[in-house]
């Protein structure tokens, strides 16, 4: 028999060359391929928040690039990250989205296991010609699995570096907006939009924490919209570039930092719940903390490679081909506020996100037309040059710029490349 | 007018992309709901794909036709919908409640999208015809993942 040794990999390092991005990794088939193995399935991957599973039984059908698994919490309270795959032959052993549920039953050959796992019934089980231990069968779990405050990563890799090495310096900013709850607890308890694109994973990442560069340009209707909802302008944001704002940090994660551009203030009397929030997060956090949170908008991130936070909700990114990806959108809620704060944010959430929302399906639309537009490979390079000579490194070992900047996408891709060449952490 | 010819001229300027006609045809104070959870209560704090008040939906009318919605640029002239099974579920004096059943069709580029669903619509009699005080419409695919979904419904 003779071992047909593979070709080696090629040299990942030229998609990315200077300031420019080679068209391929949006395209090539192969590249994708290459991003489940090295990234996807080696790297820590956000599953869902605790909230979502708050009773024993409840679980939720999710993707670790494109391996179905299950985030369930099980009767003894622990939540775990299963491979949504019977052990028998590899049915779902879970089809419905969400639910509740003592037992997972394989529609197959009805082989069940309870929801910590154990298999339960093999099912006409004196036709197999031994002993069969049970204990050999159970639902096969993530291999690492782990949370910060609530949110549960997993991955599938047996090894690698810890939740806690993989987050870093992104942790000060998940804090930031999990702290906008005056009991620091959010809830991810009011559904969700998902939306489907046909366009690459990784446009949604780098648009959605794009700075201003792109609002003026294709949200302009919806600014308008706001200033006439809200009194407030925010179309003129971008005619100031402020620094620091759009950052990249190790581990390619990103975000936007608005915490030194103050929010204008609303014209009017603030709402008798708002004045009651805005005292519960002054006696949880103290005037002037309470107070800087309160005047600057909670800083927009993306945790790499799957995670987003912005403004009203946690999305997800979930590639299914290379040009081919879901988002789902996640309000997030928070708890202990008065319930007209939670009702305000869901109000702004429907307002901006979602298929039929006023600013995110303008960049889904560019999305799908940039997969159109990386065909065109005459000079096959996307230039993300802007603010590079005004980059500042910051103390966390990332990277700043300014409102405009594409220093977040220049971060994000020397992530990527240290993956691609296999130096997956 | 009978409801079922409302209906008809409704998904008529909702095809033709008549924004203004179709604004028209609302009463103040009227809501647009269209749940991402079919079974959500009206009440209850779940996100929606639409769920817009008299003054959200001129928002939504003025961002469709202020020709800047990239989304909306494929679409004009590009779609056409069926509606059928129509049902008054109650008349009593000038109100009027129908559902109804629609497929709608979309060219965009060299797919065609299609979408089905069923309308639950709240409707008072003005003179010969009639006006919407409330609309919900229920996707066969508002829980799934779905497209932009930039047109009227």
């Amino acid at each position: 028999m003779s071992t047909e040794l593979k070709a080696p990999p090629p040299d990942y390092s030229k998609l990315v060359d200077g300031s420019r991005v080679h068209g391929s990794a949006y395209r090539d088939p192969e590249i994708f391929q290459r991003e489940l193995e090295e990234i996807w399935y080696k790297v820590w991957v956000y599953i869902g928040h605790e909230s979502e599973v708050p009773n024993p039984g409840d679980f939720v059908r999710r993707q670790i690039g494109l391996q179905p698994v299950i985030m369930v919490r099980g009767d003894d309270d622990k939540v775990r990250v299963f491979y949504n795959r019977c052990r028998h032959r590899a049915n779902l052993v879970c089809l419905a989205n969400e639910g509740n549920t003592s037992k997972f039953v394989c529609p197959y050959h009805a082989w069940s296991y309870s929801n910590t796992g154990e298999l339960l019934e093999p099912t006409f089980d004196e036709g197999y010609d031994y002993d069969l231990d049970k204990d050999q069968f159970p639902l096969v779990e993530v291999a690492r699995q782990d949370d910060y405050r609530g949110l549960v990563f997993a991955s599938v890799a047996e090894e690698g570096i810890s939740l806690t090495e993989h987050l870093g310096a992104v942790t000060e900013f998940l804090d930031l907006f999990m702290d906008l709850s005056p009991e620091g607890e959010i809830a991810l308890d009011a559904g969700s939009q998902k939306v489907r694109y046909k366009g690459n994973w990784k446009y949604m990442p780098e648009n959605s924490m794009e700075g201003d560069y792109h609002g003026p340009f294709i949200h302009k209707i919806a600014f308008e919209l706001f200033a006439r909802r809200s009194g407030l302008d925010v179309s003129t944001l971008h005619e100031e570039e402020i620094p620091d704002v759009i950052r990249s940090l190790p581990g390619g994660h990103m975000v936007e930092d608005y915490r030194g551009a103050p929010l204008a203030k609303r014209p009017g009397e603030p709402s008798p719940a708002r004045k009651e929030y805005v005292e519960q997060m002054k006696a949880r956090y103290g005037e002037e903390k309470a107070e800087q949170m309160l005047g600057t908008m909670a800083p927009l991130l993306y945790v790499f490679p799957n995670m987003i936070y912005i403004m009203t909700h946690i999305r997800t990114v979930q590639p299914i081909s290379v040009d081919e990806t879901v988002s789902a959108n996640y309000p997030v809620m928070l708890k202990g506020v008065p319930e007209e704060i939670n009702d305000n944010r869901l109000s702004d959430h429907e307002f901006m996100f979602g298929s039929a929302g006023f600013v995110s399906p303008d960049d889904v639309e560019i999305m799908e037309r940039n997969q159109v537009g990386m065909h065109a490979e005459g000079d096959d390079w996307l230039f993300i040059g802007r603010g590079e000579h005004r980059e500042k490194d910051m103390p966390d070992g990332g990277k700043s710029g300014h409102t405009m900047d594409e220093t977040h996408l220049r971060g994000f891709w020397r992530h990527y490349i240290s993956l691609m060449n296999g130096d997956a952490k | 007018m009978t409801p079922e010819h409302f209906l008809y001229h409704e998904a008529q300027l909702m095809d033709e992309a008549r924004y203004d006609e179709w604004f028209a045809l609302w009463l103040e104070g009227s809501t647009y709901w269209v749940p991402a959870d079919p079974d959500q209560d009206w009440l209850s704090r779940r996100v929606s794909i639409i769920n817009d008040d008299y003054i959200r939906l001129e928002q939504r009318v003025d961002r469709l036709k202020s020709g800047s919605v990239l989304a909306v640029e494929e679409t004009r002239g590009a779609m056409r919908r069926l509606v059928s099974n129509i049902t008054v579920t109650r008349d009593e004096g000038d109100e009027v409640s129908v559902e109804s059943n629609f497929m709608l069709g979309i060219a965009r580029s060299a797919d065609q999208q299609f979408w089905m669903g069923r309308s639950f619509h709240e409707l008072r009699r003005e003179g010969d015809t009639f006006r919407i005080a409330g609309k919900k419409v229920l996707l066969i695919n508002s829980r799934r993942e779905m497209p932009l979904l930039q047109v009227l419904i």
